[in-house]
């Protein structure tokens, strides 16, 4: 695997050897939509002769980030970056604000006026640090995949059911939220974490009621004083008042929590990695 | 079981299907159109509040939208749930307890102000600013399908509500002010196709392109952006344009500029034209004709005749005939009004030469912001009264004549306010047939809302005022009979409807939505 040239600043020594493919699947969101950072500045350098550098996003430059992250960082942001002493660096505001060369430099010279200290690490390792941060907030949809998206995709409006109580691109069931868009919208990890442990946190507008004694139902929002209910059949219940005593709060959500048992380790990958892919506009 | 879902799950698609005919029903119970019907009146046939008991209307619930800044939709109600729009947003709420059922967001890579949704059998249809029309599901907030119908990045974006006629999904775009030709198009409401697109700037060689002086068809504006007005009876679409571009410098578009700042009747099935109006030839003081189209039919000289009203950002109060588009009469609206002494027989300006914008700026009136604008009129259709937001106000317009550079943020010119002659508002009451200003409500505050006006059987119009409160008004005699201050500017229109059998009142300021009902209940 080619890995970009560690400088700071643009370099006078051009390799253009430097340049390889990219294999397919690394490809980078960003605002002006899909592109691939780590191609393009392949390619610049490739066209320029100068080496630019950036974060590198490849597995193992990710993998040879964490395990440094492990050793330096860790005890002030967490193992898995959730943030501690120091903020979260999966859904905090400084990470997600910050462009890659200013988590470089973060670590690279600290945080002036935090606990943050400068890490003298030579550069390359400092990009693999940024590469294993930023894949920490990365939605699923630019996370590297492993897993047959097309066994996840027959295994979901097929044998595994999903599609009874989920919805994609308007095919399916109402119990369960949309996922038309779930790679988009979540880490790759929340979607492993909604599977295999669906009750360690319940989407809003998903939780699990009964309405009049037999009838399956999503309380979309509630108050003590009125509730907005959708039922399996697809009928809207607007409560009021004494109409609340119709529903029996179930206290977790409608998904079924024996996924981790039901289901092969390989099936649960193919399945998040189908997941993973829905990400239209 | 999964047998006994998946017929649940189809059953569940047949509830309440929204058609035409139930848009047809008009404003009531429902609302269910941007402007509560298709023919535009913005007048409902609720009375449960009406001019004797409006005085005890309080305040039932408030709608926060997180992070909003300018909200100016009009929400729509089916059935006790609210859908309301903010950029790149729906929310579906309890309309009777203002609880949220269901949001969604966008992830468009530009911002717009958005005015509202549409539904149509079991969806309910918005349109995120960078042209993309998105299909949601109207139970759960589902997304079904969004579409591209033109390119932010041409400088193309989207402010309107979507009108649904016949199973068709009309867009207009935003942009005209950048160089964008603008279009009407028709989407289907199961696929997202494009059926038709009817472009407002016709190509080179097509009739009506003679009047552009040679100037690219391509960069003329005449831009879509507020929602047009349908009769199924004559099977025409009505929709206003806006200005040419450059919307200040006239002299590489020498000609009337057509179809800028007219009404274009469109064929509902073909988008062919049938016919056109031009309320103002070869603008140069960007007075968009994007004001609502109201359909009424009416005597006029002794016979009954099926009318269009359009009171124009011009100044000028017209009435056409909307099956053929002969002009009837216009009539002034404004005092401050002095780029034309009239409007001929034909319908055409009788302008004042020498008030074209210059380089050293020249005072005309009425403002760039128009003597009204796209904040809607409404009708009682039974009193015969036209409710019309307006503003007294004159600007100094100024004009370049560099080289148009389109998508460059140049529009030729501009135009600035003149700091001893604040603009003032006033809700006018126009005799809908003879155009005569039968009464006014005249507003305090900065000149600096868009909020517009709603009509009820209750002998009401609440309209919104120009210091963030809503005010309802006798709708015979204009006496205000109840106000509420909700203290922020307002930029929507209000509409009213019933949830648990109730009437309500809702209108969006800035970042909230207020629904106001009547104490006892």
């Amino acid at each position: 695997m080619a890995r970009r040239k560690s400088q700071t600043g643009v370099a006078s020594a051009a390799p253009s050897s430097d340049y390889q493919p990219v294999p397919m699947g690394y490809m980078f969101r960003s605002r002006s939509g899909y592109n691939s950072h780590a191609v393009r500045l392949r390619i610049l350098t490739a066209l320029t002769g100068v080496v630019c550098f950036a974060a590198d996003y490849a597995p193992e430059a990710v993998e040879a980030g964490k395990a440094q992250f492990l050793d330096a960082c860790a005890a002030c942001h967490g193992t898995d970056g959730e943030g501690g002493l120091g903020p979260s660096l999966v859904d905090g505001r400084e990470v997600r604000r910050a462009d890659d060369e200013q988590l470089f430099k973060s670590i690279q010279q600290g945080v002036p006026g935090a606990d943050m200290p400068p890490f003298s690490f030579p550069d390359e390792q400092i990009w693999n640090l940024v590469g294993f941060v930023r894949s920490l907030s990365a939605p699923a949809v630019e996370s590297n995949l492993d897993g047959d998206a097309a066994a996840g995709e027959a295994l979901f409006f097929g044998a595994g059911g999903c599609v009874e109580c989920h919805r994609i691109r308007g095919r399916g069931g109402l119990l369960g939220p949309d996922l038309s868009r779930i790679g988009a919208s979540r880490r790759i990890d929340q979607i492993r974490e909604a599977l295999l442990d669906p009750n360690a946190r319940i989407t809003a507008g998903f939780e699990a009621a009964t309405l009049d004694g037999n009838i399956r139902a999503v309380v979309k929002n509630h108050t003590n004083f009125s509730a907005q209910v959708l039922d399996s059949s697809g009928r809207l219940h607007l409560l009021r008042g004494d109409e609340l005593e119709r529903l029996r709060f179930e206290g977790e959500s409608w998904m079924p929590r024996d996924v981790a048992t039901r289901l092969e380790d390989d099936l649960v990958r193919d399945l998040v990695a189908f997941l993973s892919r829905q990400a239209p506009r | 079981m999964r047998l006994l879902l998946c017929a649940l799950v189809l059953s569940a698609a047949a509830i309440g299907q929204i058609d035409e005919a139930a848009i047809l029903e008009g404003a009531g119970d429902n609302w269910l159109t941007y402007s509560g019907d298709y023919a535009s009146l913005r007048h409902s046939s609720l009375d449960q509040i009406n001019r004797e008991n409006v005085g005890s209307l309080v305040t039932k619930w408030v709608y926060h939208v997180p992070g909003a800044r300018r909200l100016e939709t009009t929400p729509l109600v089916y059935d006790g749930v609210m859908y309301l729009t903010n950029t790149n947003e729906l929310h579906a709420l309890d309309a009777g307890t203002g609880r949220r059922i269901w949001t969604y967001a966008a992830e468009a890579p530009r911002r717009a102000q958005n005015r509202g949704a549409a539904v149509w059998g079991d969806a309910v249809f918005f349109l995120a600013a960078d042209c993309h029309l998105v299909k949601l599901d109207r139970l759960t907030g589902a997304l079904i399908w969004t579409r591209e119908f033109a390119s932010y990045e041409e400088g193309y974006y989207t402010s309107l509500a979507p009108l649904i006629v016949k199973g068709q999904v009309l867009v207009g775009t935003a942009g005209g002010g950048t160089g964008q030709r603008g279009f009407v198009a028709a989407l289907s409401t199961e696929t997202g196709d494009e059926l038709w697109r009817f472009w407002t700037v016709p190509a080179e060689g097509e009739p009506g392109s003679e009047t552009w002086g040679g100037f690219p068809s391509k960069w003329g504006g005449a831009p879509t952006w507020t929602t047009g007005s349908y009769d199924p009876e004559l099977n025409l679409i009505y929709w206003p344009t806006g200005n040419p571009w450059p919307d200040f410098y006239g002299g590489r578009r020498r000609g009337d500029n057509l179809y800028s700042n007219s009404v274009v009747a469109l064929d509902a099935d073909t988008g062919e034209m049938k016919w056109y109006f031009q309320f103002t030839p070869h603008d140069t003081h960007d007075w968009d004709a994007n004001e609502q189209l109201v359909l009424v039919d009416s005597e006029y000289n002794g016979e009954m005749r099926k009318l269009m009203l359009h009171a124009d950002r011009n100044g000028f109060y017209y009435l056409l005939d909307r099956e053929t588009g002969e002009y009837l009469q216009a009539t002034r609206f404004v005092e401050r009004l002095d780029w034309a002494t009239g409007i001929d027989e034909s319908g055409r300006p009788i302008e004042v030469p020498g008030l074209e914008p210059t380089p050293a700026g020249v005072k005309v009136c009425p403002s760039v912001r128009g003597a009204t604008n796209w904040m809607s009129p409404s009708i009682n259709p039974e009193i015969g009264l036209l409710y019309v937001v307006t503003l007294e106000m004159c600007d100094i317009y100024t004009g370049s004549a560099k080289e148009p550079v389109p998508s460059s943020g140049f529009r030729g010119g501009g135009s600035r306010q003149i700091p001893s002659e604040p603009g003032q508002f006033y809700l006018r009451a126009l005799d809908s047939v003879t155009g005569e200003i039968r009464w006014e409500y005249k507003m305090t505050g900065p000149a600096t809302m868009w909020a517009g006006t709603v009509s009820t059987a209750g002998e009401l119009v609440f309209t919104g005022d120009d210091d963030g409160a809503l005010v309802a008004l006798d709708a015979r005699t204009g006496e205000a009979l109840w106000h509420f201050s909700m203290g922020n500017t307002l930029y929507a229109s209000p509409m009213t409807f019933t949830a648990d059998g109730k009437q309500y009142v809702t209108i969006a300021t800035a970042n909230d939505v207020f629904t106001f009902g009547l104490f006892s209940d």
